[in-house]
């Protein structure tokens, strides 16, 4: 064979693989952080009495699930200015990616508050606690701690699909992957870095997660 | 006036069920208290017996509000279970057991002790914690404040959640069949810790099958049949007289192995 | 340009319209092999899985591992972009339904193992004492319980795997995405072009989705 692998190369980059990794972070904290606001929020529309609440839900989980992130990228990226909304690319993609996640996020919460029997709901109410009380001190907490590996497993995915964000411009570890290949001419070596750390680093996630998981258990 | 007033309560429920012979989902109205009326006082053990099905835990569910009364009235304290804004008053006073042990699965017991007092009556931790210690020791489970609730018997649970039901001071506690899930050997344990309740003069009203707790615990003793209260008796009467002269109340007691 | 300006929606012609329905064409044509293959490969990934061998039952798990937990965008780039530093090339289109394909099987290994291992012990036992060896009980006791645990599960594999298939306009397939794009930029139109070619994605899928949903309440049991 007449390739010579060279990962020697691609040290000099370091600085700005290193970057890559902050923006991917970053881009994935704050994505996580809205995906999980909204899907506690539209879990509970979904569960609501109110008809309307729980279609407008519906609705948003099943357009999320049935188009591309990537499309929904460029449909807020491109298509927010046609509103006078200009909004830099570090936003939008936060905010999509968000948007995006909520939508699985939902599904798993609501998993869930279905799981939780009405036995709870009774022992509440008979110490006197009013829907909203027993809402908050004792089925969400549980329906959380229920959701909790699913959950994780929803926001490592999120940190996976993060990588799409390099399309609006953004130079995420992705993008930086990109650029490097370019200039270096190693694809290979790096996409198989890449390949390799995204795989380490999910399992390293899942591995903590199952160990805190295993702490906070929670027997029904 | 007395401190639970049931004043011509009627409680039906819809059931569905599948007719085989039209293939079809029929929805069946199944009366549980038909007119029912009774009171209780702040004083001593009542306990509610009778054949399966005759309306006693919708009785103990419809005072503490957990079902909604098609008619007729229910009277906590002079508060109406009707009234929406009163409920969680009425809860307050009357406390509620279940059959089915629920322990709050995300918190250890002295979390599930100290959530009502703290949430609900503006107690302080630092209160509710010694409050909380002070029943866990009367229900023979002060070892177990850190415990979760699957480390926990069946008989445990339920000590916890009676001294659960305690730490809000209740007037009254509805004990809705609360040994009938446990093994012998458990159901002895939480008798024991309700006798010892009745001798420091907590009021409590119990549907069970226990006869023996009735027999040494009682003060009381309603037996219901078909959603009526067919005797209320003092325990002594009940045992003697009615045992003797009313025939359902005997068939009862020997079908029972009494 | 602003959506109330009217005047510019008629840049947008009916040519375009063609020009993303033929690229749709082309996505479901790609979803569709890769979705084959992948689940031919992962279903045999998923059986050696299940295994009784310890050493055999991993082996899957080093082709599957990776390609769960990386970006596919990644994957695609690799074969795409990095193959050919060591001699082997490939045109957009092979790379595109090698990396789905792979992938696809990856998914579906895990959700044939889980599908067979939910099946209880006791129908294993009960298949053996009739008499069956154990290709018996795998074809007529657990394949048949294990596969309404599956198929559910497999369309929604098989609809997000279509959603993902729009990374492979990133190496210049003309998909429905690319379509998307190029109409967009022509246009000038991107939020009209985007939220046209979403529905478009929306309605190759949701059928889909509604069928997953039905099975899974008919067959009344998931995982």
């Amino acid at each position: 064979m007449g390739y010579q692998l060279n990962f020697r190369v691609l040290s000099q980059y370091s600085d700005l693989f290193l970057s890559g990794i902050v923006l991917t972070g970053k881009i994935s904290l704050g994505a996580m952080v809205i995906s999980f606001i909204l899907g506690i929020v539209l879990a509970i529309m979904r569960q609501s009495k109110n008809k309307i609440a729980r279609r407008i839900a519906g609705l948003w989980v099943e357009v999320l699930r049935n188009t591309p992130f990537l499309i929904q990228l460029f449909f807020f990226y491109y298509g927010l200015p046609q509103f006078g909304i200009y909004v830099d690319a570090l936003t939008v993609g936060i905010v999509a990616l968000g948007i995006n996640a909520s939508a699985p996020n939902c599904e798993v919460i609501r998993s869930g508050l279905l799981a939780i029997k009405t036995g709870y709901y009774e022992a509440s109410a008979a110490l006197g606690f009013s829907k909203l009380q027993n809402f908050l001190f004792v089925v969400l907490p549980i329906s959380l701690r229920l959701a909790f590996k699913p959950l994780t497993s929803n926001f490592v995915n999120l940190v996976l699909t993060s990588s799409v964000c390099y399309s609006i411009t953004l130079m995420e570890i992705m993008g930086v992957a990109k650029t490097v290949s370019a200039r270096s001419n190693r694809p290979f070596e790096i996409y198989l870095i890449l390949l390799i750390s995204y795989t380490l680093f999910t399992y390293a996630v899942s591995f903590i997660a199952k160990a805190i998981d295993k702490r906070i258990e929670i027997r029904l | 006036m007395a401190m639970i007033e049931v004043k011509n309560v009627t409680k039906s429920f819809q059931i569905q069920s599948f007719d085989e012979s039209t293939k079809k989902y029929i929805k069946t109205k199944l009366t549980v208290l038909q007119d029912f009326s009774v009171d209780f006082d702040q004083q001593g053990v009542t306990v509610l017996i009778g054949p399966s099905g005759t309306g006693k835990s919708t009785l103990l569910r419809c005072i503490n509000g957990l079902e909604t009364i098609d008619e007729g009235d229910i009277l906590v304290d002079g508060m109406s279970v009707r009234d929406k804004h009163k409920l969680k008053n009425i809860r307050l006073t009357c406390g509620m057991v279940f059959q089915q042990t629920v322990l709050f699965p995300h918190l250890n017991v002295m979390q599930n002790l100290t959530l009502g007092p703290r949430k609900l009556l503006g107690m302080s931790m630092a209160q509710a914690t010694d409050k909380a210690k002070h029943l866990l020791n009367k229900v023979g489970l002060i070892s177990k404040e850190k415990a979760r609730h699957f480390e926990l018997s069946g008989g445990e649970q339920q000590r916890i959640a009676i001294a659960r039901a305690l730490m809000m001071d209740p007037k009254a506690l509805l004990l809705d069949e609360i040994t009938s899930a446990l093994d012998p050997e458990m159901t002895s344990e939480v008798l024991h810790i309700l006798e010892d309740l009745a001798a420091d003069g907590v009021c409590m009203i119990a549907v069970t099958h226990e006869m023996v707790f009735a027999r040494h615990v009682a003060r009381r003793i309603i037996f219901m049949d078909k959603g009526a209260v067919a005797v209320d008796a003092d325990k002594d009467e009940f045992f003697t007289v009615h045992r003797k002269e009313n025939e359902r109340v005997a068939s009862f007691l020997k079908f029972i192995g009494e | 340009m602003s959506v109330f300006d009217f005047a510019s929606y008629a840049k947008f012609r009916w040519s375009d319209m063609v020009l993303i329905f033929r690229a749709a064409g082309l996505t479901l044509q790609i979803t569709l092999i890769s979705l084959a293959f992948g689940t031919l490969i992962g279903l045999l990934l998923g059986i050696v899985r299940c295994s009784k061998n310890q050493v055999l039952n991993k082996l899957p798990l080093l082709i599957m591992e990776p390609l769960r937990n990386s970006p596919l965008i990644v994957q695609l780039f690799l074969v795409y972009y990095g193959l050919p530093s060591l001699g082997i090339r490939m045109p957009a289109m092979t790379a595109a339904l090698l990396t789905l394909s792979l992938n696809t099987s990856a998914f579906f290994a895990v959700l044939v193992h889980s599908s067979i291992i939910a099946v209880p012990r006791g129908q294993w036992e009960s298949g053996y004492a009739i008499g069956f060896n154990k290709l018996q009980v795998y074809v007529y006791v657990i394949a048949r319980q294990a596969i309404r645990l599956l198929i559910p599960q497999a369309i929604t594999l098989y609809i997000s795997q279509l959603q993902t298939s729009s990374l492979v306009s990133f190496v210049s397939l003309q998909d429905l995405t690319k379509a998307g794009q190029i109409v967009a930029q022509k246009t000038l139109l991107p939020f009209l072009i985007y939220a046209i070619v979403a529905a478009v994605y929306f309605a190759l899928t949701y059928p889909l989705a509604r069928v997953a949903r039905y099975l899974e309440k008919r067959m009344g049991f998931t995982i």
